[in-house]
């Protein structure tokens, strides 16, 4: 993906439903249809600001059978780059933003005999549009969705009406957690697990699914990591024959990008590896911050993930 | 003259124990029998828990005399618990109401005859068991099941290159071309470009 292939849309309509989490409508920009998508998609959002650009990727919450409007919910990060107070404060009804066109990379299984959702906070959003999906089908499911206290449960009112029975509630003010070894340890064969929402969280689901013996293949997940801050440093890319600065707060995707180098990427947040890139000098060390690398090909230090990980080192040349 | 290289041809490897699991269910037929014990002798190695959440289901499908001795001794190893059956049919009649009540964190290994393996694969893919929770050992006869391209009729116990399908008669070369879902290889009309040319039969699948 470039910036060539995104499409113009206009936001239709902005809602706060939490504290903290705004919900977007974007429809196209030229009043036709949206390019169809199926749950768990996610856009990237192109978003020019003053200073920089940021492109954070954002599932996609809406039903896959409406391409009139995306919707999406945008959760404001407290140490936020600028992606998330962008889109929180700059953003308004009627203006017009890029998107790059939607990807899936936490698809349903499509041959499950059971689904169970796990959703913390804001990572409700790809359920959202999943559920849509499975109404139409005869496989059962059951979702799980965690949130600190009640006002922070986006969307709920939405869920309650229908989902009924197959929607659980826990309120970390309310001291009540998902009980996960009861959970995972009792379910039907062919049953797959998702999960989406804090580290922590997935962590927890990941790890009590294997001690229950579920086989990694049942076990789905995704978190879209913001690319971390960290020390400054100079990247000399190979091909283009340019040496790029890498401030602290700017990710070496981005940076590649100012200077006007592209990188082809979709998730922009560690996890679909496309814009895995190879290393091929390095005096110092890479700072692997992605969720696609094993661990033996991150001690390796032969490819680095520049769209989250970066480099602390003297000297580093890159393939591009 | 059967075309090698066809990638769907299943590929078997000595049994092992799946450390992983939380419950372990076995299948044997007949000398599949012996895999089982080899892969139990390793679990009261590794994991001696492990014994007890094994249910098995064995059927002896030789003269009972033969396997007399493979049965006693599933029955001293404290399994969770072991079923015996008179032939394939009915054990895999109750593996699919094994299944049906089964928790995901279920191993699933099965030992006997290739044609045995298929049928206990095909209901397994049905609950959705995948490669990681699925093991197989191949012991005893490698006569195929021989599904008509044709006509569509799977043609049983076939040990022959060329075989006369069992439903329009028609001379079937057996392919290595395997199909996961039928639980069968194909058969396809070896005489169709010169009606009546048919290779000599030979017996390959013993």
């Amino acid at each position: 993906m470039n910036d060539a292939q995104t499409l113009a849309v206009e936001v239709t309509a902005i809602e706060q439903v939490t504290p903290l989490i705004k919900h977007f409508k974007l429809g196209s920009a030229d009043g036709g249809a949206l390019p169809a998508f199926s749950g768990g998609s996610h856009i990237i959002v192109v978003m020019r600001g003053a200073l920089r650009m940021h492109r954070n990727p954002y599932s996609l919450l809406s039903s896959p059978r409406d391409l009139d409007h995306y919707e999406i919910g945008v959760r404001r990060m407290e140490e936020s780059r600028g992606g998330s107070h962008f889109m929180h404060d700059r953003v308004h009804v009627g203006s017009r933003l890029e998107i790059a066109h939607p990807v899936n990379l936490f698809g349903l299984d499509k041959i499950a005999r059971k689904h169970v959702l796990i959703a913390g906070g804001i990572g409700i959003t790809p359920f959202l549009a999943q559920i849509e999906d499975l109404h139409g089908a005869a496989v059962p499911y059951e979702l799980h969705y965690s949130v600190r206290s009640p006002e922070h449960a986006a969307f709920l009112s939405r869920l309650r009406e229908r989902e009924g029975e197959r929607l659980k509630m826990y309120y970390d003010s309310e001291g009540q957690a998902i009980d996960f070894d009861g959970l995972l340890s009792n379910q039907p064969l062919g049953t797959h697990v998702y999960v989406c929402g804090p580290a922590g969280l997935i962590d927890r689901v990941v790890a009590t699914a294997k001690a229950c013996g579920w086989p990694g293949s049942h076990i789905h997940w995704e978190q879209f990591s913001a690319p971390p801050v960290g020390d400054a440093f100079e990247v000399f890319l190979a091909r283009a024959k340019l040496t790029v600065h890498v401030p602290p707060d700017q990710s070496l995707l981005e940076s590649i990008e100012a200077a006007g180098v592209e990188v082809p990427y979709l998730c922009r947040g560690g996890v679909c590896g496309f814009c895995q890139t190879r290393v091929l000098e390095l005096d110092g060390e890479l700072v692997h911050n992605d969720h696609f690398l094993s661990d033996a090909d991150k001690a390796q230090g032969k490819n680095i993930m520049p769209c989250v990980s970066r480099a602390r080192c003297k000297h580093l040349v890159l393939d591009l | 003259m059967l075309i090698t290289g066809i990638k769907s041809k299943p590929v078997y490897a000595p049994l092992r124990a799946d450390a992983g699991g939380r419950y372990h269910l076995m299948l044997g037929i007949g000398p599949g029998g012996i895999a089982l014990l080899r892969v139990l002798a390793e679990m009261r190695g590794s994991a001696p828990d492990a014994i007890k959440n094994t249910r098995l289901l064995f059927a002896a499908n030789t003269p009972a005399a033969d396997a007399a001795d493979t049965v006693a001794q599933f029955k001293q190893i404290g399994l969770g618990s072991v079923s015996l059956f008179d032939d394939p049919a009915s054990l895999l009649d109750t593996f699919r109401t094994v299944l049906d009540e089964s928790l995901m964190g279920t191993r699933l290994y099965v030992a006997g005859p290739e044609s045995f393996i298929g049928l206990a694969m095909k209901i397994a893919l049905q609950f959705d068991l995948n490669k990681d929770e699925i093991r197989a050992e191949e012991m005893g006869t490698l006569a195929r099941r021989v599904y008509c391209v044709h006509c569509r009729t799977t043609t049983e116990e076939v040990r022959t290159n060329i075989v006369r399908c069992a439903g329009c008669e028609r001379w079937l070369q057996v392919r290595d071309h395997y199909s996961r879902r039928l639980a069968a290889y194909m058969g396809v009309m070896v005489d169709a470009e010169a009606p009546g040319e048919v290779p000599p039969v030979k017996e390959v699948f013993v």
